[in-house]
């Protein structure tokens, strides 16, 4: 059976809202003219959740369910659904009823015109101000600093080609960033809006501690994105502030040692212009550190653009006329 | 299949189809199979606008596009899988070079070479390109201790195996010839005229010039040290390390010995500065050597030439 979507859905304690969550999608399921798979994710839940799931899984025959040992994280539940699924196009979704079903066949639309990754955009959304605020601040960072600009980072609901998510190979709490991840290697990315209802069962299991992470995520995600291509780029873009500081300290403290201000002694400039340096030194260092790595290493990332090139034509290729479906990556534009 | 012409479309030229089309030609006379693969590296939808010229040739043309302008070597091994190719022929968006060198550049590929640098000669440019580029390629040659007078010349050729071997990304494609020179790879460099110039003349930006002597610092890192990169970083940890000690024994010397106060001396936080660089950099170096011990040993050291 040649599945051509799956739905990965990652759950945390949701016994609440599972059985409503699956027959909303097999009732938007009725409606698709595919095969597709739902494969649920149980990221170490404390509940009754699994034991839901093993109890559905008998009535659904399209249900793939899988179960994490411990909580393992977001990112890492999702990287087992991508490792599991055997459809051409993933769409991913939030275990507690704010994402709706019926938009998948949207995100299928714009996958089919040629985008690598669409994004949901919660332009309504239903949380209170406070967070919706936060988000908006975050999303514009994002945006800003990746390049890629979505309104809305924060929204589970996402449709990938099978194969520019899966070989990202994702890890920490990078989930949030994969679109800005894909992008760096030319995958073409885009957002439509859709419909977000209000959270009903069990507690967010968000904080406002979440900022900090994710700020210094952010942070993170940008310097790998830099670093993928060169090390010591990134590095210097970094040590830039820090050689500034060292010329500026290091004018001033000439300057007190010729005018004697300090009477031979070391005055603060020096000092500062001293730390600087170091910083300036201990960066380069790591920057050649990381060039070793980089070369040292398999590159996944520079492999995307061989998956997200686009053939614009081909001549007199009899190799590749094969049989494709209209899903596959490639679209021969002959 | 001998031949795999690979276009590197980074600006769209109006003269580029009918380049293609005198390459064809070029090739059509020879008597080798050959292909044509066309990369466009973000420009747009130039690509389709020109398909028809190229309907009536008579070998495999493949038309790629990435939708985001990367670097040359990610566009390359991009397309490395769909060359059926012996012999790698990659050429820019103009022509630089006349015909009779490229086909001299052709004929000088023999059976012992794996690949050919092309060493403009009667360059076209403005001086203060020309000039640019002398003062860049002859700190390269200083640096790496190789004799390739011509790093920006669009035109290479190469054996598929150099595109497979070599650790191309970021902005090392421009270093190709050397990185494949250290892998023991055959070289031969050729004279030949040049034909066009329409690259960026004038000043480049500051990120471009910092940019490259970023790159001639790593490719000098990873040509002299990718077999023993350790031993670098704990040496020059255990310098500074040392330095920094004789220092500090000096100092000390004197305020015992003679009775200088210390307290305020800017040699103090000198020397201190010195041994906590040093303590940095060695173990950093053995930071290094647990990666290359992790990851690093897929790699091989070896590149092989023939097995029989």
């Amino acid at each position: 059976m040649s599945v051509y979507l799956s739905i990965v859905v990652p759950l945390y304690n949701e016994e609440d809202s599972i059985e409503i969550l699956l027959s909303n999608i097999l009732k938007a399921g009725v409606n698709f003219d595919f095969e597709y798979e739902i494969i649920l994710i149980d990221d170490g839940s404390t509940d009754n959740t699994w034991e839901l799931i093993e109890r559905l899984k008998e009535a659904t025959p399209e249900l793939k369910a899988i179960k994490l040992r411990q909580n393992c994280g977001q990112t890492a539940a999702m990287v087992a659904g991508f490792d599991h699924a055997s459809g051409e196009i993933i769409v991913t979704m939030d275990g507690d009823l704010q994402n709706d079903p019926s938009d998948i066949p949207l995100l299928l639309e714009k996958i089919k015109e040629g985008y690598d990754i669409v994004s949901g955009w919660r332009k309504n959304r239903k949380d209170n101000f406070l967070r919706v605020f936060l988000s908006k601040i975050a999303n514009n960072i994002i945006s800003i600093t990746t390049g890629v600009k979505l309104h809305d980072y924060g929204c589970s609901l996402k449709a990938y080609r099978a194969e520019c998510i899966k070989t990202l190979n994702a890890y920490g709490e990078m989930h949030r960033f994969f679109p800005a991840l894909a992008s760096m290697t030319g995958a073409r990315i885009t957002e439509i809006p859709v419909m977000h209802h209000p959270r009903t069962y069990g507690k967010s299991k968000y904080g406002l501690n979440r900022i900090f992470k994710v700020f210094s995520d952010i942070f993170a995600m940008n310097l790998i994105i830099r670093f993928s291509s060169s090390a010591l780029k990134g590095f210097a873009l970094l040590a830039l502030p820090f050689l500034l500081f060292f010329i500026l300290f290091g004018i001033l403290s000439s300057v007190a040692i010729i005018y004697d201000w300090t009477q031979g002694k070391a005055n603060l400039f020096m000092i500062a212009a001293f730390l600087n340096l170091m910083a300036l030194i201990h960066l380069i260092i790591l920057g050649i550190l990381g060039e070793l790595i980089v070369s040292m290493s398999d590159l996944t990332h520079t492999q995307l653009p061989e998956i997200t090139k686009k053939t614009i034509f081909s001549i007199n290729d009899k190799e590749h006329n094969k049989d494709h479906t209209s899903a596959t990556y490639i679209t021969i534009i002959d | 299949m001998k031949y795999s012409v690979i276009f590197l479309l980074e600006e769209a030229h109006e003269d580029f189809p009918h380049y293609v089309e005198r390459i064809y030609e070029l090739f059509f006379s020879r008597s080798d199979p050959f292909e044509i693969l066309i990369i466009a590296n973000g420009t747009g939808s130039f690509l389709k606008n020109i398909k028809t010229m190229f309907s009536n040739f008579n070998c495999v043309v493949k038309a790629f596009e990435l939708s985001k302008k990367t670097s040359q070597a990610v566009c390359l091994k991009s397309i490395l899988n769909e060359c059926n190719g012996e012999i790698i022929v990659v050429l820019g968006s103009y022509q630089q070079i006349t015909q009779d060198s490229f086909i001299q550049l052709l004929n000088s590929m023999d059976n012992e070479t794996d690949i050919i640098n092309p060493r403009r000669q009667n360059r076209l440019d403005p001086i203060f390109n020309q000039f640019q580029s002398l003062v860049f390629n002859a700190l390269v040659r200083k640096i790496t201790r190789t004799n390739i007078h011509d790093l920006s010349c669009t035109v290479r050729i190469f054996r598929r195996k150099v595109l497979g071997e070599t650790e191309l990304y970021g902005d090392m494609y421009r270093f190709l010839p050397i990185l494949a020179v250290r892998k023991g790879f055959k070289s031969k460099e050729v004279k030949c005229e040049n034909y066009q110039a329409k690259g960026k003349t004038g000043f480049y930006s500051i990120k471009e010039y910092t940019g490259r002597v970023i790159d001639i610092f790593s490719l000098y890192f990873s040509t002299r040290f990718s077999r023993k990169p350790l031993r670098f970083f704990s040496s020059i940890g255990l310098i500074f390390f040392l330095i920094g000690m004789v220092m500090i024994c000096y100092i000390f010397a004197e305020r015992y010995l003679k009775g200088y106060l210390i307290g305020n001396r800017p040699s103090l936080i000198l020397a201190i500065f010195l041994m906590v660089i040093g303590i940095q950099s060695a173990s950093v170096g053995l930071l290094g050597e647990i990666f290359a011990f992790t990851h690093g040993r897929q790699k091989k050291e070896y590149s092989i030439q023939k097995i029989i």
